[in-house]
């Protein structure tokens, strides 16, 4: 072991301040306390004017009260401040995607996936805008990209089937679908889809030997 | 206790002010110690030649602050010696451009008075990190109590932990340590913090009595300052090590260093500024060489004591020959070829201050049968040496009685820094968990109980799914004392588990500190 007078000169705490005041506002923002989210975020921009998250904090607050233009100017100014942040990029497809506006939404759901492929709400942005679209090919790949990494997550697992069964890909969606109730014997959601998909796929069978 | 300036009992305490462009922070400082509990004070601030603050005195109105204007600048030092000279409490206490919380002397007096082999003391302080605006404010980000380790004189030694403005001594400690050394340029505080080392022990309040500043941007702070000229710092770094204030020394062991280097050349040059470069306990080096090769030694250093020794001699004849010099309490035997690293000593002196019997040679690095290299008690290698000063070393210390062996890691010098090391090496590699029980188990043996139970509560938050265990333990930390870092942390749990309204209490509570 090397000790040296260097070691335990360790600097924490430079952006304590800061840290409490973006905490504060994002309990805030979850209870539903926008004013306070709101100035806790103002207050915590002044302490760190190089760090995304008041901004990204303040565009959140925005959608939730349904100022959109502020949401979007906020977002933008978040990245700005930082480019790569993969939540000011979910939050402005979110704005585009209350503007019905699918296929920028879509691109900017993949910007953020592309920053952070763990990101769930965009993961489900995307899913939302895929079926308005109707285009499901990247987020089947998504969606399991996110599953390599979370293979138990009965959410996204149940989006990939509904997509598969969309797509006509019935054996896949089976397969999901038999994972999620191995995993939740009582998830009705996935057994009434899974007797959709084999009713579909007897009657696609029927078909193709009627043919 | 009153903070009323009438108060006549208890034991008057001299707080000393050193002060050089501060009197915005001045005034603050001086609301804080004004406003202590504990009104048996007197303060005298001594402003080195900056701009006037007389007016930031007198405005006080108060009989217990003196001031000493002085036209000149002489430096922290000299303005801390000129105080001293004015001061008659029993108990001397620091306050620079800091503020005290106004239980702080109170604590301390408290502390001292009732344990009277205790000649000094020390709190907890925040350390206020900040950004100076423009027009001088400072804007608070972050609080961090960083300093809240149990007393060990071996870290002292080595880079030193007691906070100066947080502490408290008896002023007659002064009249053996020597006044404040107005030679070094930087470190002043920590060269007396050691200094009243070799002869008291340090009682450590676990309490958060005020804060001190660590302000962005404000290069003329000494610390700053000071280091970046490294030649500079280097040099008092060594004045400080090699400061030997007047024996008897109660609580210093003393380590004579005897340097057997083969020959008497440029390598054996290199082995003795090794030496200085490194040691960080008090010693002295001792070198038997003959004269003549003694005089072509181009060295000069500080307690560097030459014996006279036969051109030639064997290692064992050498050691013989500084034997009869030494002044130490235990003996380091250095023949060359010993890797001259840090800690390469202090691990065999701190297994032999704590070795029951005293009668175990502790090697060192680089030890060999025929080139020995140990620590060992001067007492007993002397006994050794006499009674059987024919035999080789060997036999002579299995004559005596003497074991020779390794110093084992429980009995390593620094032991608390190298678990918490092995600790935070865990967490870097991401086994949370096991970083967290070993944090756990260090008090037992190292103290420090407060510091490791957040460092655990921090690691089982850091591991996911321990959050229950993390909670049981930080909550207990907020209800006796809650700091910044553990407010927080508990908010983050809090949050994770959805308890909302119990993160939004918690983050208020640090917010308030934040902006106290």
């Amino acid at each position: 072991m090397q000790l040296t007078t260097e070691n335990f000169v360790v600097e924490e705490g430079l952006d304590q301040h800061y840290e409490v005041l973006k905490e504060l506002g994002d309990c805030h923002a979850s209870l539903g306390n926008h004013d306070r989210a709101r100035h806790c975020y103002e207050e915590a921009a002044l302490l760190a004017p190089e760090k995304s998250g008041p901004a990204v904090g303040l565009g959140v607050v925005a959608i939730q009260t349904g100022r959109l233009d502020v949401a979007e100017r906020a977002f933008r100014c978040a990245i700005e401040i930082e480019p790569d942040c993969a939540e000011a990029h979910g939050g402005l497809a979110m704005v585009y995607q209350h503007h019905r506006d699918y296929p920028r939404a879509f691109d900017t759901y993949l910007a953020c996936l592309d920053k952070d492929v763990d990101n769930l709400v965009a993961l489900l942005g995307l899913f939302q805008t895929s079926c308005q679209m109707g285009s499901f090919a990247k987020v089947i790949h998504y969606l399991n990209v996110y599953l390599d990494r979370h293979p138990g997550d009965v959410s996204v697992l149940f989006c990939l089937a509904t997509l598969y069964a969309r797509d006509g890909r019935y054996r896949e969606a089976t397969e999901a679908l038999q994972t999620i109730l191995a995993l939740e014997p009582d998830n009705a959601e996935a057994a009434g889809l899974l007797d959709d998909v084999r009713r579909k796929q007897a009657e696609t069978g029927a078909e193709v030997r009627k043919a | 206790m009153s903070g009323d300036a009438e108060t006549t009992t208890g034991p008057l305490v001299s707080v000393l002010v050193p002060t050089f462009n501060r009197r915005r922070y001045l005034k603050e400082a001086l609301a804080g110690l004004i406003g202590q509990t504990y009104g048996r004070f007197e303060a005298i601030v001594v402003n080195d030649g900056g701009e006037p603050v007389a007016d930031v005195v007198e405005r006080f109105a108060d009989p217990r602050l003196a001031l000493i204007e002085r036209r000149e600048t002489r430096g922290k030092a000299a303005s801390l010696n000129e105080a001293l000279e004015h001061a008659s409490g029993k108990y001397v206490a620091y306050l620079d451009d800091d503020l005290y919380y106004p239980q702080h002397l109170a604590r301390l007096v408290g502390a001292m008075e009732g344990d009277p082999d205790c000649g000094a003391a020390y709190t907890d302080l925040y350390k206020v990190h900040c950004r100076i605006l423009p027009g001088g404010a400072r804007q608070v980000r972050g609080k961090v109590v960083n300093d809240s380790r149990d007393f060990d004189r071996f870290f002292l030694c080595y880079c030193g932990h007691a906070l100066h403005v947080s502490l408290m001594h008896r002023r007659d400690l002064l009249e053996r340590t020597g006044p404040y050394n107005e030679r070094l340029s930087i470190l002043i505080d920590w060269d007396m913090v050691r200094r009243l080392a070799f002869y008291t022990d340090f009682k450590h309040i676990r309490e958060v009595t005020g804060e001190f500043t660590a302000p962005a941007g404000e290069p003329d702070r000494i610390w700053h300052a000071g280091r970046l000229d490294r030649q500079a710092f280097l040099a008092d770094m060594l004045m400080i090590r090699t400061t030997r204030p007047p024996k008897p020394w109660p609580r210093m062991p003393d380590l004579s260093i005897v340097a057997l280097p083969e020959r008497i050349d440029e390598l054996a040059a290199e082995m003795i500024r090794q030496i200085y470069a490194v040691t960080f306990m008090p010693f002295e080096v001792y070198l038997p060489a003959a004269p003549s090769d003694l005089a072509r030694l181009k060295i000069d250093m500080p307690n560097l004591v030459t014996v006279p020794a036969t051109r030639g001699a064997s290692l064992q004849a050498r050691l013989d020959a500084a034997l009869a010099h030494l002044g130490g309490d235990y003996v380091a035997v250095v023949p060359q070829g010993v890797p001259l690293t840090i800690l390469w000593v202090e691990d065999a002196l701190h297994a032999a201050l704590h070795d029951p019997t005293g009668r175990t040679a502790f090697t060192l690095c680089g030890h060999e049968a025929a080139r020995p290299a140990f620590v060992l008690d001067a007492a007993q290698l002397r006994r050794a040496r006499e009674g059987c000063g024919d035999l080789p070393l060997a036999e002579s210390f299995r004559a005596a009685g003497i074991e020779v062996r390794d110093p084992r890691p429980r009995e390593w010098a620094l032991g608390f820094d190298r678990v918490l090391q092995g600790a935070e090496s865990l967490e870097e590699d991401g086994n949370w968990v096991q970083a967290a029980a070993l944090y756990k188990q260090i008090p037992p043996r190292f103290g420090n109980e407060r510091w490791m139970r957040e460092r655990a509560a921090a690691a089982l938050y850091g591991a996911g799914g321990r959050d229950e265990e993390a909670i049981e333990i930080v909550r207990d930390l907020n209800r006796d004392r809650a700091t910044v870092s553990t407010l927080l942390l508990e908010a983050r749990i809090r949050r994770r588990g959805d308890r909302l309204r119990e993160a939004v209490g918690l983050l208020e509570r640090a917010r308030l500190i934040l902006k106290r």
